[in-house]
């Protein structure tokens, strides 16, 4: 009898009674090998070149198990090469160290007629082909959409630019190769991010800016995704395939939440106005003894919770302060923003941050505040929680070796994605992939090195 | 190149005016969301720009928080502006969930649900017996999105508010954001947010794909500030390799030479050459080809060395200040290198590009009239995004969902009502319709 009652409680520690543990059991990442795939029924064919914009689509699909062929042209793609400073990883680019995993790399020269038969062929039984050369490019070589879906009926074609395959523009622009700094300047983001002018001509630094990012090129490569998954339902449902039109502009764009409505019925344009915000107050960043601290307290009673931490509830009662409205005119929020930050700059970011949950758990007071230090890559580094949950981690690679890498952001219960290696040189899976698909073996292969095909 | 008609063919293939003849991807699915402010709402906005029929449910009678947060404070017709970019196309439904009815009540859609999304602070659902774990029992497949600032475990996930900005700072995004020597830049839209959302739209995209092949659901969660982390490309391998920190470095590019955006005569424009190629296109552009044989330009590897792109830039500023936008974005063309004038939403509105393309989307909705929005980003030519109809005010389709997913009854309903276990508005602008309304109008069903 007590043995069973002890064993009994065991069974019951086993299983946490709350969430937080009984989730963590569930959908930690440390998990995730063992775990089916989502995706693992799908061949996807990605033929872009000098874009990251396709690597970044078929990275998503590969994270969830596609099985994802790089087609590089022989010699490698460009994106290869885009790297900071120019400093290159076992002959491979930083940037593409990112958006290599998971993929079989192998080369095609389709600028031979022999390179695109064999293109056809394998586009022939792939469920997703992606793209990224100058609209019109691939149709004009005859293996575009209009031409592989002749053979292939349940093909999802996916061509990522920057003005897109139609349109006023599309046949004018057609030429532009695929930057995301153009993305982001065309999409409206840079023209509302950076420092205001403080006086008549602009400082070097108070210019539109960009998103320190390849934002141009993850949007688009996120919305492809997207849109290949939502393809993929359909297809599901009636055998058909379809092509998808996609560019970074437009994804960033997206996000730009009401700016062309406020244009339209306010005659509003949206500038920039640096740290501050245009549609809540306090809510920025401000100085602290060691940096930066994000802080935000903008609803009546979370800017009663502010203010009260902050040891100045007069501010509440201050003429320029008093409402969310108040607070949000140019001139209040600069001055509110001068009064938290003459606070802020007697404190470390983690003494603001200790004073804010203190407030918080402690319930000393209604409302709450959101703070947290602004992190240089090294601050984010030395926080022991993005290790322990996974995004970061050191993933050791046969080719590349051991490398520190942002790992999938999801954690699932089901079938969550997960990086199994890191990068290929180029050409490296040639053998395994023609021979897999297209049964060339090792004179095959030969001969067509031999004719600058592979 | 020949184009043989390609352009015509893609005129025709994905005309924005046959959009609404074509059928819908996620046609059949529906999500229930539980959401406030932007991640939840714009998670299954995306969902319903693509088909999915999407039941929004609010607590009555002021709703979501977003209905309050407009930019400057501006109202039009009493709606937030804040609020309709990311609820196009859904049901709202306003359930008081405090009350067991009401408990009850978001059960039964849930348990006629595929998909449910919600971005509360973590295991709040779950307190509220509404979570994971008790959906699950009720609806196996169900798949349950949860998605918040630092995820349901962790170090940070208990006791810590989150927003989109804060996101922004964790996670590194902020502090590559910005030029040399300033402060760390925030972002001048919710990247975090609308970024995040697409982000959530692809695992649940995943998980469904799954669910058609083997019946199963399944719970995924999402942490904002994790989700940035992803996307700063070369930060973290740069610094694991080489223990170096990524800093700001303004508009340049670091690692893509020329890759920058310059003063110009009427604003500023970006400009980009990767390849030789395109390089040799710009250099032609600005009159200058011998630069493209410069031993300090000739390949990227020599422009990526910071010497040498400091010297092309500035020849390259020099050359831009003399020149409009549009001379720039011409010369792109012609030459083929990237050179993009820096837009604004006014640029938008007036583009007839964007306008064909759906992008600025006009849209003539029952209860606030002509509109027009940034429409859905993807365009697919057999199964379009869409956007049907604008946000709508607390409550507005409460009839609609109970009797058309639940089979109520009107008595049922009134009962409900008079209950308080499902309410309507508030009498709060950015809750309630516009002033000239009179009930019934603008209504569909």
């Amino acid at each position: 009898m007590a043995e069973r009652n002890l064993l009994s409680e065991l069974e019951e520690e086993r299983i946490p009674s709350e969430w937080p543990e009984w989730i963590r059991q569930r959908d930690d990442p440390a998990k995730a090998h063992v775990k089916p795939e989502a995706l693992d029924d799908l061949l996807v064919l990605d033929v872009s070149q000098g874009s990251l914009a396709g690597c970044i689509c078929s990275s998503i699909l590969a994270e969830f198990g596609a099985e994802v062929i790089r087609v590089e042209p022989p010699g490698g793609d460009l994106v290869r090469k885009l790297s900071p400073f120019g400093i290159m990883h076992q002959d491979t680019g930083l940037g593409y160290l990112v958006e290599g995993h998971n993929k079989l790399h192998t080369t095609l020269n389709l600028e031979t007629a022999e390179g695109r038969a064999i293109f056809v062929s394998l586009a022939a039984r792939a469920d997703v082909v992606v793209e990224t050369f100058a609209p019109g490019q691939m149709d004009a070589w005859g293996i575009g959409y209009r031409q592989l879906a002749e053979k292939n009926p349940r093909l999802i074609y996916v061509a990522i630019s920057t003005y897109g395959q139609f349109g006023p523009e599309a046949e004018k622009q057609r030429r532009k190769p695929h930057r995301e700094v153009a993305d982001q300047a065309l999409s409206g983001i840079v023209y509302v991010t950076g420092e205001m002018q403080s006086g008549p001509e602009p400082q070097p630094h108070e210019v539109p800016t960009k998103a320190g990012n390849w934002l141009g090129w993850y949007a688009a490569g996120a919305w492809a995704a997207f849109g290949t998954l939502t393809a993929l339902r359909y297809r599901g449902q009636t055998g058909r395939g379809q092509m998808l039109d996609v560019t970074g502009t437009e994804g960033i764009m997206r996000f730009l939440e009401d700016q062309v409505t406020w244009y339209e019925k306010a005659g509003r344009v949206r500038e920039r106005i640096g740290l501050l915000d245009t549609s809540v107050f306090p809510y920025t960043f401000v100085r602290t003894k060691d940096g930066f601290t994000m802080i935000a307290g903008f609803s009546d009673v979370n800017f009663q919770a502010l203010t009260t931490i902050m040891g100045r509830p007069e501010l509440r009662e201050h003429p320029q302060f008093k409402t969310f409205i108040d607070r949000l005119q140019l001139a209040n929020k600069k001055l509110l923003h001068a009064e938290v930050e003459q606070w802020s700059l007697n404190y470390t970011a983690d003494e603001i941050l200790g004073k804010v949950q203190d407030y918080v758990l402690n319930k000393r007071g209604p409302g709450i505040v959101a703070t947290g230090r602004v992190n240089s890559p090294t601050d984010a580094l030395n926080e022991d929680n993005w290790w322990e949950r996974g995004i970061l981690a050191k993933v050791e690679d046969p080719v590349y070796g051991e490398l520190l890498l942002q790992q999938p952001p999801w954690k699932m219960t089901g079938t969550p994605g997960r990086i199994k290696w890191v990068c290929r040189p180029v050409g490296a899976d040639n053998g395994l992939v023609y021979l897999k698909y297209l049964g060339y073996g090792p004179k095959k292969l030969g001969e067509l090195a031999k004719a600058e095909v592979i | 190149m020949s184009n043989d008609g390609y352009f015509d063919w893609t005129a025709e293939t994905f005309d924005l005016a046959r959009v609404h003849e074509k059928p819908e991807a996620l046609r059949g699915i529906r999500v229930l969301e539980l959401t406030t402010l932007i991640l939840g709402p714009a998670t299954a906005d995306y969902l319903a720009e693509f088909g999915a029929e999407v039941i929004k449910v609010e607590l009555p009678p002021t709703g979501d928080t977003m209905r309050y947060v407009p930019p400057e404070g501006y109202f039009w017709r009493n709606l937030c502006l804040g609020f309709t970019p990311v609820n196009h196309n859904k049901y709202h439904i306003a359930i008081d969930l405090h009350k067991p009815a009401g408990k009850d009540l978001f059960k039964r859609l849930a348990a006629k649900s595929d998909i449910l999304v919600e971005n509360l602070r973590a295991g709040t659902l779950d307190r509220w017996g509404l979570g994971y774990r008790q959906l699950s029992e009720i609806n196996p497949s169900l798949i349950y999105l949860a998605a918040n600032g630092f995820g349901q475990w962790g170090p940070f996930s208990e006791g810590r508010a989150s927003y989109d900005l804060l996101a922004q700072a964790v996670s590194g995004m902020a502090a590559i954001t910005g030029f040399p020597g300033r402060s760390p830049m925030k972002s001048g839209i919710y990247i975090g947010d609308f970024f995040g959302a697409l982000m959530n739209c692809n695992a649940i995209l995943t998980a469904l794909h799954y669910r058609e092949r083997t019946g199963k659901g399944q719970f995924i969660e999402y942490s904002q500030g994790e989700g940035l982390m992803r996307i700063i490309d070369w930060t973290w391998v740069y610094q694991g390799l080489t223990g170096q920190e990524r800093g700001r470095y303004g508009n340049r590019d670091m690692a893509i030479c020329p890759s920058d955006i310059f003063p110009c005569q009427d604003g500023y424009v970006a400009i980009a050459a990767a390849s030789d190629d395109e390089f040799r296109g710009l250099c032609q552009a600005m009159g200058q080809p011998g630069l493209a044989q410069d031993p300090r330009f000739a390949t990227l590897e020599a422009r990526l060395k910071p010497e040498n792109g400091d010297a092309l830039l500035d020849t390259i500023r020099v050359w831009a200040a003399g020149k409009t936008g549009a001379e720039v974005d011409a010369l792109g063309a012609e030459h083929g290198f990237a050179a993009a004038p820096v837009a604004t939403a006014q640029d938008h509105h007036a583009s007839e590009h964007w306008r064909a393309r759906g992008s600025a989307w006009q849209l003539d909705d029952p209860l606030y009239g002509d509109m027009v929005e940034y429409g859905p980003a993807p365009k697919l030519s057999e199964t379009p995004g869409r956007i049907r109809w604008a946000a709508k005010p607390v409550g507005w389709h409460n009839h609609y969902v109970l009797a058309h997913v639940l089979g109520l009854q009107p008595k049922d309903i009134d009962r409900l009502t008079e209950q308080g276990v499902v309410g309507r508005w508030a009498n709060r602008v950015g809750s309630k319709p516009p002033d000239d309304w009179v009930e019934g109008e603008g209504e569909v069903f």
